[in-house]
Formats: C-alpha cells, sequence, structure tokens
C-alpha cells in the first residue's frame, strides 16, 4: 500500500511517499502563492523519482500551514500531530518536540506511546521562527547557510532580546555600528532566538529525550545556543528523513495509519 | 563629563560595588552577624519594622540579562521587570534569603512575588495588604492594622516581641538614610551638581540592599566630600521619571552625551526616600502615616494626580530644563499617567522624551533618539 | 449527519435578555430627559450605592460597554487609533480604551438612542486592578472633569477577612455616600438602598443557581449563549430587573430544560471551560468547537463575576446563600454590601493564582470536564494575573490545558486562522474528531 504526506508550509511544499512504512521518495519545492499547483509539483517530482503513478497512492493526508488548499487530499492533520506522529516514528524516545518552521515555532510533549500531553506554539511573532534568522542575515549581508559556521567562531556573547524582528534588527545594526565583530552578532542572533523558543519549550515542560526538527535544525549555529540553553544534546533527524520533512513524513505516517483502520 | 569618569571610582565606588555585589555582600553579612534576610519586591514595604527585627532587607531586583525560566509562570504581557525579578529566584541567585515579602502595589510586580512564593521554597512569605486608596482619610487607621497583624506576624517567625524601643531604632535608622540622601540630592540643585545621575543611581539603589548602618556611615563621608568635588558644567540639566529603575547603561549612554540628570522621579530614587516617619507617638500610626503619604506610586495616585505638581515642584527646585519619561514596558500604571505628564510639563516649557525599559535596552537605538532629544534642547538654548 | 444525540430547543430567555439590555442603553441615553441621573463607573462596583439617590438614576458601566464597542469592529478600531492619537499605550485594557476613544469621538455604541456620547454627571468605580481607578481618573480628562469617588476594595482574600479591612470599604462608601449628595444635591434614601442591596443578593445567587445547572450533562447552556444572560448582571446586579429575570425567568427555563433533558449542543461529547473574557469579536470559536461536539460550559468568569459561590453541605460548590438578616439601616446595609461582595470568587486570585486554580480545578472536576482552554487575554492584566500558574495547577490536577492568546477587545490581537488550528491541535489530542463539517 503506497500513501503520501504532504506540509504545505509557509516556505517549503515538502511530500514524503510510503510503501508499507518503507520511504520510496521524498521531494520539496518553494510554496508558490498558488499553494494547489506547488503541492502538485512537489507530488509529481516526488513519484518521478519514485518511478510510480498516481493511480498507485491509496490516500494522501496533508498538513501544515496551506493544508486546506491541497483539494485533492484525502484528509488534513495538524501540523503538531504530524510532527508529534514522525518523530516518534523515527526516535521513540523523543518526550518534547521542538519543531520551528519558517514562520511558526512550535513545542509538543508526548508521553511514551507517542500520545500528545502537552503543546505550545509562539504568539504572532516572527523572533521565535526561521524568518527571523533570515531577516537578520540580509541586516548582517550574510548568506544564510553560512549563518551557523560563522557563529561557531564568535568568542565573546553579546546580550540581545528578541523581543520583535524589527526591534532586533536596529539592534543588529547598532551592533555594527559598535565594531561589534559579525560571528558575535551572529551568535547573539541564534542565542536570542534560541532563548525564545527555549522559553517556549520551557512552558509545555522539558522531557529528555528532546528533538529538533524543521528547516531551523540544519543551522549548527542555532543548535549549538540550543544545546547551550538546554545544557544537553539534541536529537536531529538525519538523511532520508532530514529535519524539515519530519511533519510530510509524520502526515504520511497518519495516512498510513488510516489506511490500516486506525 | 571626563573627570567624572576618573574620579568616579574614588567616590561612588562603595555604593558602586555594593550595587554590583549585592549577593555577596547579603551573604557576607548573615555571615558575620547571624541575622536573617528578607527578600522585599516593593518599595512600600517598611523596612522601619523589618531592621527593628535586626532582619535585613534587601530589594529584590532583575540582573538585565535576559532570561528563558518565567515563560511557564508570568504571561509575557506583564513588565520585563516582574520577569527579571522572578527569574532571579527561579536561577538561584537569592538562595541566602530567609523570607520573602510584598506590600501590595501594581499586579505586575504582585506575580513576581506569588510565583516565587509557589515554586521557591523559603522559611517565610508575607503578603501585606496596603491601601491603595492612599487620598482617603481611611487608608491610615487600615494600614495601622495591617502593621500591627505583620509585626504580629514577624514577631511568631523570629520568636522574640519587637519591642517600642526596637521600632523606634528602625524608625531612626530609615529616617537618618532619607535625611542623608536627601542632602546629597541638595547638592544636586546647585549650578554645577558634584555628581552624577547615574551615581545617585548607585547610591540609592545601593541603599535598597545594604545595611542602613552602614549605608549611612558612607553617605557621611560622602557629604564630607561632595561639597569640595566639581565635576564640571553639567550640560543640559535633565529630570528621569517614570517606574523601577536600575539601568546603569542607559543612565551611562545618556551622561556620556554631555547632559546630567539632576533628579529624578522614581522608585529607585526620590520615590524612595523622601518622607520621613514622623514623630507621633503611637509609632505604629506614625509609620503608617509615612508609606500613606509618601510620593505615590501611579497605582495609588487617584482620585487626584498628586505627582503633578509634585514633579513640577521637582523641575523648579532642580532647575530641569528637559524630562525623559521612562517606564517597563507594560507598565500599565505609568501608562496611565504618562500622557498627563507630558502634557503638564510641555505646558511649562519641559521638553520630553518617552522611551520604554525593556530587560535590556537597545542602546544604540536609544542613543540616537536621545541625541535628538538634546539638541532640540540646544535648539531652544540658542533662542 | 448522524441523529443528533440530545433533543435540542432555543432558550426562550433569550430574547427578553436582549430587550432588557438595550432598554439599559437607551435609558442611560435618555436619563436626562426624564430629568434623571447617569453616572459611569465599572461593572464591578457598588452599583447598589447610588441607588439611593432615587428611582430616577441610571448608569453605564465600562466593561460591558467595552465589549459592545469590541463587537463593532469597525467602531472598536477607530476607538482604538484614537486613543492611540493622544498618546496612550496600545497594551492597556482594552476595554478601557474603546471607553475613552467613545468619548473623544464623541460616538456611542447605541446610536439609535444618542448619536453623541451621553456625558456622566459624576464617575462611580471600586479599585481592585491597577487600572480601575485609574480608568475614570483618564474618562474625567477626557470629557473636561466629572467628579469621580472610588472605592478601594483590594483588601485581600475573603477567606481572611478581618474587621479593620471591612472597616476601611465600608468608611469610604459612607464617604461616598456624603460625596453622591454633595454631588447632586439630592437626599439620600437609605430604603431604596436597603432595596438595592437585597435585590443584589437574589441577582448574584441566582445567577449562580443558574450555572450549578450546567453540571447535567449535556449541560443545559453554552457559554456563547451565557454571555448574553450574566451580562446584565454587569449592567446593575443591584436592580429588580435582573434580579426578578433571573429568578423568575431564567432559573426556571433552565432547570425545565435540565428536567427535560435538553441540550445547549445537540452532540455533546466533550466538555470544556475557558477563562478570562473571550475575544468578543470572535465568538464563533465556540460555534466552531460544537462540530466536535464540544460545548463550554462556562467559566470562573461567567460563573463567578456576578455569581457567588459557597461550600455546600454535601461537599460541592453551590450559590451562595442569599443572607437572611433583617437590614435595618445604612451602616448594616453598607457591611452586608460589603462583606457579600468581598466574597466574589472572580476577587481572590488578585492576591494569589493558587486560590484561583483551585476554584477552576473544582469547576473541572464538578462540572465534569475534559480539558480547559485557557485566554491568555493581552486586553485585561486582572483577570489574565497569574494564569500561567492556573495554567501549571490545572495540568497538574490532570486537565488537559490548550493556552491561546488574544485580546477581549482589540482584534488586532487575536489570529483566527491560528487559533482555529489550535483548537483542531488540541481536539486531536483529546481523541475527538469532527462529527460536522
Amino acid at each position: 500500500m503506497t500513501v503520501i504526506g504532504i506540509d504545505l508550509g509557509a516556505k517549503n511544499t515538502k511530500v514524503v511517499i510510503l510503501r508499507s512504512s518503507e520511504i520510496l521518495a521524498t521531494s520539496s519545492v518553494l510554496s508558490g502563492f498558488d499553494q494547489q499547483s506547488s503541492a502538485e509539483e512537489a507530488v509529481n517530482e516526488a513519484l518521478n523519482k519514485a518511478k510510480i503513478t498516481r493511480e498507485d497512492i491509496k490516500h494522501i493526508t496533508a498538513t501544515g500551514a496551506g493544508m486546506d488548499a491541497i483539494t485533492f487530499a484525502n484528509d488534513t492533520v495538524t501540523e503538531i500531530s504530524a510532527s508529534a506522529r514522525g518523530i516518534s516514528k523515527v526516535f521513540p524516545s523523543v518526550r518534547t518536540v521542538i519543531d520551528i518552521g519558517a514562520e511558526e515555532g512550535r513545542a509538543i510533549r508526548l508521553n511514551e506511546n507517542g500520545k500528545i500531553i502537552d503543546f505550545g506554539i509562539n504568539e504572532k511573532c516572527a523572533a521565535g521562527a526561521g524568518a527571523f534568522t533570515e531577516a537578520m542575515a540580509r541586516a548582517l549581508e550574510v548568506e544564510l547557510e553560512k549563518m551557523g559556521e560563522m557563529s561557531l567562531k564568535s568568542t565573546k556573547a553579546v546580550p540581545m532580546n528578541a523581543q520583535c524582528t524589527i526591534f532586533a534588527e536596529s539592534e543588529v545594526v547598532s551592533l555594527i555600528h559598535q565594531n561589534t565583530p559579525r560571528e558575535d552578532i551572529i551568535r547573539a542572533v541564534h542565542d536570542a532566538i534560541a532563548d525564545r523558543i527555549t522559553s517556549m519549550t520551557r512552558r509545555v515542560g522539558i522531557e529528555k529525550d528532546v528533538a529538533l526538527v524543521g528547516g531551523v535544525a540544519n543551522n549548527i549555529g542555532f543548535v549549538d545556543s540550543m544545546k547551550r540553553n538546554l545544557g544537553f544534546d539534541l536529537l536531529i533527524p538525519k538523511d532520508p528523513i532530514v529535519p524539515e520533512f519530519i511533519s510530510a513524513y509524520g502526515a504520511a505516517l497518519v495516512a498510513q495509519d488510516t489506511m490500516n483502520g486506525g | 563629563m571626563q573627570l567624572v569618569q576618573e574620579e568616579e571610582n574614588l567616590t561612588f565606588n562603595q555604593f558602586k560595588d555594593w550595587y554590583e555585589n549585592r549577593h555577596e555582600y547579603a551573604k557576607a553579612w548573615k555571615e558575620r552577624t547571624g541575622g536573617k534576610v528578607i527578600g522585599y519586591f516593593c518599595t512600600y514595604v517598611p523596612e522601619e519594622i523589618l531592621y527593628a527585627a535586626n532582619i535585613l532587607p534587601v530589594r529584590i531586583l532583575g540582573s538585565h540579562e535576559p532570561q528563558d525560566v518565567t515563560e511557564p509562570h508570568i504571561f509575557a504581557m506583564f513588565c520585563p521587570f516582574c520577569r527579571d525579578c522572578l527569574a532571579q529566584g527561579l536561577k538561584g541567585r537569592f538562595d541566602y534569603l530567609d523570607g520573602i515579602m510584598i506590600a501590595q502595589s501594581c499586579l505586575h510586580i504582585r506575580q513576581a512575588y506569588t510565583s516565587w512564593d509557589l515554586h521557591i521554597p523559603t522559611d517565610y512569605s508575607y503578603y501585606l495588604p496596603h491601601p491603595m486608596h492612599v487620598q482617603s482619610p481611611h487608608a491610615i487607621p487600615y494600614l495601622k492594622e495591617e502593621l500591627i497583624q505583620f509585626k504580629k506576624s514577624l514577631e511568631k517567625w523570629i520568636g522574640h516581641l519587637i519591642t517600642d524601643k526596637d521600632l523606634k531604632s528602625g524608625i531612626e535608622l530609615m529616617n537618618k538614610n532619607r535625611r542623608l540622601m536627601n542632602q546629597v540630592y541638595e547638592l544636586r540643585k546647585e549650578p554645577n551638581p558634584p555628581l552624577t545621575g547615574l551615581e545617585a543611581m548607585y547610591m540609592v539603589v545601593s541603599s535598597q540592599m545594604i545595611d542602613k548602618e552602614e549605608h549611612n556611615r558612607e553617605l557621611e563621608l560622602l557629604l564630607q566630600k561632595l561639597p569640595s568635588r566639581d565635576i564640571g558644567d553639567p550640560g543640559e540639566r535633565l529630570i528621569i521619571i517614570g517606574s523601577e529603575d536600575d539601568d546603569t547603561e542607559f543612565m551611562k549612554m545618556v551622561e556620556s552625551l554631555g547632559a546630567t540628570f539632576v533628579t529624578d522621579d522614581h522608585c529607585t530614587g526620590t520615590r524612595y526616600f523622601q518622607k520621613e516617619v514622623g514623630s507621633s507617638r503611637d509609632l505604629m500610626s506614625a509609620i503608617a502615616e509615612r508609606y500613606v503619604k509618601r510620593v505615590p506610586c501611579p497605582s495609588k495616585d487617584w482620585p487626584n494626580r498628586t505627582r503633578l505638581d509634585h514633579i513640577l515642584q521637582l523641575t523648579k527646585e532642580y532647575d530641569v530644563q528637559g524630562a525623559i519619561l521612562i517606564q517597563q514596558k507594560f507598565c500599565d500604571p505609568h501608562e496611565l499617567d504618562t500622557p498627563a505628564i507630558k502634557e503638564k510639563l510641555e505646558d511649562k516649557g519641559i521638553a520630553t522624551l518617552f522611551l520604554e525599559f525593556d530587560v535590556t535596552v537597545p542602546i544604540g537605538q536609544f542613543k540616537t533618539r536621545v541625541e535628538a532629544f538634546l539638541e532640540i534642547l540646544r535648539e531652544e538654548d540658542l533662542f | 449527519m448522524s441523529k443528533a444525540k440530545y433533543p435540542f430547543e432555543r432558550l426562550k430567555s433569550w430574547g427578553k435578555a436582549k430587550t432588557l439590555r438595550e432598554n439599559y442603553y437607551r435609558d442611560f441615553a435618555e436619563a436626562h430627559d426624564k430629568g434623571g441621573i447617569r453616572w459611569a463607573g465599572g461593572a464591578w462596583s457598588f452599583d447598589a450605592i447610588p441607588s439611593g439617590l432615587g428611582e430616577d438614576v441610571w448608569c453605564l458601566t465600562g466593561e460591558p460597554y467595552g465589549a459592545t464597542v469590541a463587537f463593532n469592529k469597525e467602531l472598536a478600531l477607530e476607538c482604538q487609533e484614537a486613543i492611540e492619537t493622544k498618546g496612550y499605550a496600545r497594551d492597556l485594557c482594552s476595554y478601557m480604551r474603546n471607553y475613552w476613544g467613545s468619548i473623544i469621538l464623541n460616538k456611542y455604541a447605541w446610536p439609535q438612542f444618542s448619536k453623541e456620547f451621553p456625558k456622566p454627571d459624576f464617575m462611580w468605580q471600586d479599585h481592585i486592578c491597577c487600572s480601575h481607578a485609574k480608568w475614570y481618573q483618564v474618562a474625567s480628562d477626557l470629557e473636561g472633569g466629572i467628579p469621580m469617588f472610588s472605592i478601594d476594595v483590594s483588601v485581600g482574600p475573603y477567606e481572611e477577612l478581618t474587621e479593620s479591612r471591612i472597616n476601611y470599604i465600608v468608611g469610604q462608601m459612607h464617604d461616598g455616600i456624603k460625596w453622591l449628595k454633595k454631588q447632586t444635591g439630592r437626599d439620600y434614601d437609605d430604603e431604596l438602598l436597603i432595596k438595592a442591596v437585597h435585590n443584589e443578593f437574589r441577582s448574584c445567587h441566582y445567577w449562580a443557581a443558574i450555572c450549578e445547572l450546567n453540571k447535567t450533562i449535556p449541560a443545559p447552556l453554552d457559554e456563547k449563549t451565557m454571555y448574553a444572560l450574566y451580562v446584565l448582571g454587569t449592567l446593575r446586579k443591584s436592580s429588580q430587573w435582573t434580579a426578578d429575570f433571573y429568578e423568575k425567568e431564567l432559573y426556571p427555563e433552565v432547570k425545565s430544560r435540565v428536567e427535560r433533558g435538553i441540550a445547549a449542543v445537540e452532540n455533546e461529547q466533550c466538555r470544556i471551560m475557558t477563562d478570562t473574557q473571550p475575544p468578543w469579536a470572535f465568538l464563533k470559536v465556540f460555534r466552531y468547537m460544537e462540530k466536535y461536539g464540544c460545548v463550554s460550559i462556562g467559566s470562573l468568569y461567567t460563573f463567578s463575576l456576578i455569581g457567588l459561590w459557597e461550600d455546600k453541605e454535601d461537599g460541592t460548590w453551590g450559590p451562595k446563600a442569599i443572607p437572611e438578616i433583617e437590614i435595618t439601616n445604612r451602616d448594616e446595609a453598607l457591611r452586608a454590601l460589603a462583606k457579600w461582595n468581598l466574597s466574589k470568587p472572580e476577587w481572590q486570585h488578585f492576591y494569589h493564582p493558587q486560590l484561583k486554580s483551585e476554584m477552576m480545578i473544582r469547576i473541572a472536576r464538578e462540572w465534569k470536564l475534559d480539558g480547559v482552554l485557557l485566554h491568555f487575554n493581552r486586553g485585561c492584566e486582572g483577570l489574565s494575573l497569574g494564569i500561567a500558574e492556573n495554567r501549571l495547577a490545572i495540568q497538574k490536577a490532570g486537565f488537559p490545558v490548550m493556552p491561546f492568546e488574544g485580546n477581549m477587545g482589540d482584534e488586532r490581537e487575536f489570529d483566527l486562522t491560528r487559533t482555529m488550528v489550535r483548537i483542531d491541535a488540541f481536539m486531536e489530542s483529546l481523541g475527538m474528531k469532527k462529527l460536522v463539517d
């Protein structure tokens, strides 16, 4: 039995194809203005990779901010449930999931059966999400991909208050004017967002193991700040289900559960 | 201003040192005296009664560092100050405290107290109901009764009675501290004040955490030195008005631009030490009267806004040219007074600049605004 | 669609409640035409006291007025922007900002009764949160100076009440009456005061009795409907019309619904409560939850802003009994009124969040709830006080909690789409499936 999970995120649309729990293919495309066609594009790409056709697919479950736009999906599941389902398959020992998307950060606490006990979502503000790092990268004129590496070269912690993206951006500008090394500013940005995410996670309670998922988990500088804040290591999924694919994978697992009468 | 930076170390070093090493001080004090230390959350707490019981009162203040531990306890719409205070407790920085207490004032700081009470074990915890309607004639008798109850509770905790003699010495100690700080403030009225706003801040804030006996001795020494101290032309004479403020970075930045704070209306400044306890034979009544009639926190300043005239009086006495209105972000009581204060000051020709504190202030951004503000004041000077 | 699980029937008293509310706003607007007096103040103020000035005294309570404005999105935004330009912070109480906005725009939220905002003759307030007395201090400034009297009621929890604390409040009340006489030039009729105090006893008792009926499964009332009913108590709890409506119309009707098994949500399968004032412009959230067969049975807020409660002999929480006392003079009336109000459950949490958590957990158990929705309400620092601690305590007691941020009166701070997504996730985590699409 073959099923598909689609995660239509604010920035990227991700697709995972599963056959009897085995991952056949994954794909990711930029989420365009027309969300339905982004979803189709991502699905077609994945089908091509898997060398199968739409007719082979028994069930499609969608998740993500744009999930209701996907008219060809059989059903939908919230990102919270998708993320939780995905991570407990990859790391059954995980009790706390920190999921940071482009515009939203989430913390989910699970019990030993992978059932959601509590969850928190950052409020109407980008300061706790991926978009924040992007805005700061722009202000610093640094490529987003290099932020992580550069941050690790920092030698000094500079306090910064990431109450809001606009405000933080002007703080970054003042730090530049004060000739603060770029590496230290980047670390300050990562520390600030890590503070916010940790704050939110403390609200739902932190219990080990803790997993970090979502695109921001690929930023080694941010991961380092998170480790320093929490005082222990985080689990980060690796190939074939890289951090940003966890929700799509979770949605595919939910689709499979549904087909199995779950 | 150059002179200040060089000399600062000598004259105000002790106050600065106390402020920066408050925890070490309190621990050493405990060790030395064997006494108890109570952390308090608001300056409406009657320290007289604590001193009478040989207890060291230390005000719980924040640390101006970003933190991630209070989110589960205080909703983010409350002021950064109350969250910063609670964070100090959650991080164990006040682990030497034997007790905590609050006197009823604003809702924000009340939550720092209640969450502390719930999550950080202490031997003694007291919520002192305190009149909000301080303009009512019933406020003093009500507070007097509350103070009597509080004294009883303290006596039960420490295991002995607090005598009238004890109370008198507590009152005297507090009054002396107030009187000495007032004398220092008097010197700030001069054309060339012998101290900066930053130095005054170190002096007053440290008095909220140091044994007043020692603080008084240091103040007496200071008062000998100050009359002959010359730190040069003050530049623009400013008043700073608003909520709790121990943001030394901000003070330093403003004064580095060539202006001087010559006075303030803060609970870490004049609101704390102005007005002494009177000499009535009924000691509890006298203490109650002092706290009811002191310059109020805006949360208690109604139906009339008595602070307006008081602030105007300060601007006259200290020959103020400009006012910085600064408050903790989300501080409702101050937000409810700010437009009225701004209007009144501007009506009297005193320019104002409004700013909001967070745990850390964006110094670069604020510097631009303060520079622009000072430029406006300087232009006015030209014409 | 499956057949409904329970019988459903519209609430007959709903229309009457609507009329009473309209009359209230009309009477205030027209008070001067009838030679009467009008005053403004809070919904929690001792409204029984100005009743002694005569039977032609009408009031406008600020909180329900602010909510009325919030319900009208365009007017609300206009009010908020107007007050921001006056230099008032955006994070202040949103009811208060809506109310102030009405003053400076000179627009009444009930234009059919008055195009202009009717100027009160005096302000009569109480003070429990930082904004209460200050609200009318600023309102008075904006109106160009209207005399105000405010009574501080923040004397600690009811359980720790002392004679001195009551004296402080009663002393202010006596001063208040002298002040009222001076402001209006009228005599003060103690008989009218005593009558108003008795009405208030009845209003508060019967509203709690009505809420208690919601312990039944299926719940006879849902919270969205309850908002339209409890509001009368916030308009004027000491009036004959409020007391009569609760005792003689609403209570018998809800009781009969219970006896006949009538449900507010016909597919009830999940029971929750909320907390604090809802985002008034988005009450559709409640209708959305009904798709999951989820009924909000009320909240500490809807139960006990007006309703007063006490421990019953069987250990349950029930309506506070109407005092069986004979009030013969002014001082007795004021003392009874002070004591009665100080037991208000919504006043206890001002001193410690634990007091509120205990009451909320008790509701969760006795009203048999599956979960709790906490509105972290940016519009009201008073009722949001300690809400994060309430969340921790309720969770610890074993009830799943979903917090959501919003604002009762300022829709700019509420995100409908994301709240709906959050509700979906919460329902999923409770194991609930949508019954209707």
